[in-house]
């Protein structure tokens, strides 16, 4: 009598399972109770076993096909048995959507074995010619306790190696595998869930450590209570004060974008140069004396060294340029600005024709340049036209650095404090001197080293020797 | 203070009662001329005679039954069951009589008995002489039951039990009847419900009953050496139970281990690790409650697999040290 293969019902909800594949093919022998398909729930995968011995025939439904639960898909037959009517196979009809009504595509009847019918063929008793295959078919061979043990503990037995004789897996491969399968780690825990104790809990809780931030030194890194208290006695516990928020606006808003614009558009090439001022600062000793006795401007350091930085500038005009576009001006008037620091940023106001005029006169114009930078009275005039910045950080001790040039000016000297320290002099004596440093940054579209390095060598001799601004 | 046995403290709480108060009397397979099978009731027919000193035919229901009947009566029965395996058989009166008469009777009628019965395994007793059953007689509401671990123990809590108006299953152990200690010579009680600290310290607790009290405190000896500070909780009576002593050692400790010999499934340990878990001591755990108890397995008769059924010191040892070292 010809045993129909059902869609099993797996699950309470189940409608529909998908076919994976056939592990019997049609016309081949089958054992009851041995795999015969593979078929796929929403949840599972499965074997589903074969009903009866007998030969698989009538097989309507292929790997891939949804197929509605209880609707028959193929038929175990005895030899010589013939399918039932209306069990032909035909094209496997689209299968229904889940949610079709009921009513919609009725499942073929089920071969109601017939009374009528002929009596079935006797049992097929097993030709030896014909004798069936091992069970597992498919599977590699393994020992009958192998076999209980994968069973019990629903081991694929095909993804097991057999160490035994001839392949054939043993008891302790099947083990094997099952302590592989409980060696695989445990899933980690959900991000905002923290292993933890209660003890570590309740400490975190009543010192207000978050636990997630705590690393766990327990088993499988459980947040224990040693953990927290260590966590909470480390100084980084403290959490970290929010920072003051300031706006990036006005002149700070300015300086960044200008400053980050030079330093991205030019490359600077910066040199140092020491000059010993000995002599500078003797003469405007000699200079303030006068200004004293004619109650002119006292000269500061920086207005005698806009001076004579001016000086020099006229003798190398490629560091009182600007590059425009593909054309690089050399430009008619020397125009030092002075960097002034201010609470809120920094402003260069600029000496005009600072190469043109006198010493007293740019004493007073620098001191009123700066005086109203600091009171905030400098009017657009006073900020335009520099063709060339110096900034004079020697008043806060600072002995040497380097400065962003001013756009779209070729260069800025950054000049540090004089100090009096040992150097060696032309007769080889070590002599104690006043000594400053300053830095030229410059930018090397315009101006190469050497050439640098010739302005620089200027301006260090009429440091060091200010009567030639008289030259 | 002189010292006696187990057995010895047990049988001068014996004649001490029986001599203070006449409706004490003995009841028992072979606790008469024998003098009990282990020895415990050695000499007592002698001091008082047949009458109150009953050898009874191999029937543990009758024990059972005739102390309960007893006690309704005004008597205050101590029956004794020879290995605590044949309780089984004395169950009935047990559980559903002496247990439920007081309360069906709506406070009326009392049934101060005490069943004293040698539990454990250790003496090459095999399967059937060997359990330890104390946790079925727990879960019975109307029962008491109680479980010494020292002869000073023995001696205060079977006086205890003895002038105690309900029902009292006493389970003494058979390795612990030879253990000496200290014991006052006059009598003395100990109060049911009120457990002991057998050691003090600061790492973990271990709450261990009968004879394990004995091997949890050998373990902490050794512990010690290792600077793992071991604190010993004797329950002394599972029901009553002082949760407020277990509770106040977690809080201390933060970290548990229940050490008993009753099979682990269904034991008390598994009570105890609720109470622990229910009570204020859960904010205090910083490890989970670890249980260390007799295998699943009838207590085998070959020496040396009887040895590896129960929790051993070493056993003690090396789950308590995995314990204090936070790797649990």
């Amino acid at each position: 009598m010809a045993t129909p293969v059902i869609m099993p019902k797996l699950e309470m909800a189940q409608e529909t399972a998908t076919v994976i594949e056939w592990l019997k093919k049609e016309g081949e022998y089958v054992e009851k109770g041995e795999p015969l398909l593979v078929v796929e729930t929403d949840k599972v995968t499965v074997e589903i076993e074969s009903p009866a011995s007998g030969i698989l025939a009538g097989v309507r439904v292929g790997p891939g096909d949804v197929v509605p639960v209880t609707q028959i898909i193929a038929y175990i037959l005895q030899p010589g048995e013939e399918l039932p009517e209306g069990a032909r196979v035909e094209p496997a009809p689209p299968p229904p959507p889940p949610s079709l009504a009921p009513s919609a595509a009725p499942p073929p009847p089920p071969p109601s074995p017939a009374p009528s019918a002929a009596p079935p063929p006797p049992p097929p008793s097993p030709a030896p010619s014909a004798a069936p295959p091992p069970p597992h078919a498919g599977a590699p061979p393994a020992t009958p306790v192998a076999l209980r043990l994968a069973e019990a503990y629903g081991v694929d037995l095909r993804t097991v190696v057999g160490t035994g004789p001839g392949g054939q897996i043993t008891r302790a491969d099947v083990e094997a595998a099952l302590a592989r399968r409980e060696e695989r780690p445990a899933a980690p825990p959900p991000p905002e869930r923290v292993r933890a104790t209660p003890a570590a809990r309740r400490i975190a809780r009543e010192r207000g450590v978050d636990l997630r931030a705590v690393r766990g030194t327990g088993p499988r890194g459980r947040v224990q209570a040693a953990d927290v208290l260590a966590f909470a006695a480390a100084p980084s516990a403290a959490p970290a004060p929010a920072p003051e928020v300031i706006p990036l606006a006005g002149m700070r808003r300015t300086i960044a974008e200008r400053m980050t614009a030079s330093y991205q558009t030019a490359p600077h090439i910066t040199f140092t140069v020491r000059v010993d001022m000995e002599a500078f600062e003797s003469a405007r000793a000699r200079l303030n004396e006068e200004a004293e006795a004619t109650g002119g401007p006292r000269v500061s350091v920086t207005a005698l060294l806009v001076k004579a930085v001016a000086w020099a500038l006229r003798r190398h005009p490629w560091l009182n340029s600007t590059l425009q576009g593909e054309e690089i001006h050399l430009l008619p008037e020397v125009n030092v600005g002075v960097a002034v620091a201010l609470d809120e940023g920094l402003i260069v106001p600029v000496i005009r024709q600072a190469d043109r005029k006198g010493i007293a006169e740019i004493a007073a114009e620098v001191s009123d340049l700066v005086a109203r930078a600091r009171e905030g009275r400098l009017t657009p005039a006073d900020v335009a036209g520099g063709t060339f910045t110096l900034s004079n950080l020697g008043p806060f001790g600072i002995e040497q650095f380097t400065a962003i040039i001013n756009p779209p000016q070729a260069a800025i000297l950054a000049v540090g404090a004089a100090r009096r320290e040992p150097v060696v002099n032309e007769a080889g004596e070590i002599v104690v001197r006043p000594v400053m440093r300053m830095t030229l940054s410059a930018d090397h579209r315009i101006v190469d080293g050497a050439q640098a390095a010739r302005f620089l060598v200027d301006l260090k001799e009429v440091l060091e020797t200010p009567i030639l601004l008289l030259w | 203070m002189r010292e006696l046995s187990y057995a010895e403290a047990i049988r001068e709480a014996l004649r001490q009662e029986m001599q203070r108060d006449e409706r004490v009397f003995i009841i028992g397979e072979d606790v008469g001329v024998y003098g009990g099978a282990f020895g415990v009731t050695l000499g007592l027919i002698e001091e008082f005679g047949e009458e109150r000193v009953i050898d009874t035919p191999i029937s543990e229901l009758t024990i059972a039954g005739a102390i309960t009947g007893a006690a309704l009566v005004g008597m205050r029965p101590v029956g004794e069951i020879m290995f605590m395996d044949f309780i089984t058989l004395a169950s009935e009166q047990l559980v559903n009589q002496a247990a439920k008469i007081r309360f069906m009777f709506g406070g009326k009628e009392k049934v101060p008995f005490v069943l004293r019965t040698p539990a454990g395994s250790g003496t090459g007793a095999a399967a059937q002489h060997s359990q330890s059953l104390e946790n079925w007689f727990v879960h019975i509401p109307g029962l008491k039951v109680v479980m010494p671990s020292t002869p000073y123990d023995a001696k205060g809590l079977l006086i205890a039990s003895i002038r105690d108006d309900n029902p009292v299953i006493f389970v003494e152990h058979k390795l612990l009847y030879k253990v000496k200690g200290p014991v006052p010579e006059e009598p003395y009680t100990i109060p049911l419900g009120t457990a002991e600290v057998k050691r003090e310290g600061r790492d973990l607790t271990i709450i261990a009953t009968s004879i394990m009290v004995q091997r949890a405190l050998q373990a902490a000896e050794q512990l010690a050496e290792e600077g793992i500070e071991v604190e010993v909780v004797d329950p002394r009576t599972l029901k009553p139970l002082d949760k407020e002593t277990i509770i106040r050692s977690v809080i201390k400790t933060g970290r548990v281990l229940i050490v008993h010999e009753a099979c682990k499934t269904g034991g008390f340990g598994g009570e105890l690790a609720a109470v622990i878990a229910e009570s204020e001591a859960f904010d205090y755990l910083d490890a989970p409650i670890v249980r260390l108890a007799g295998r699943d397995i009838p207590i085998p008769y070959n020496r040396t697999l009887e040895y590896h059924a129960v929790p051993q010191v070493e056993n003690i040892v090396e789950a308590a040290r995995r314990l204090a070292e936070g790797r649990v």
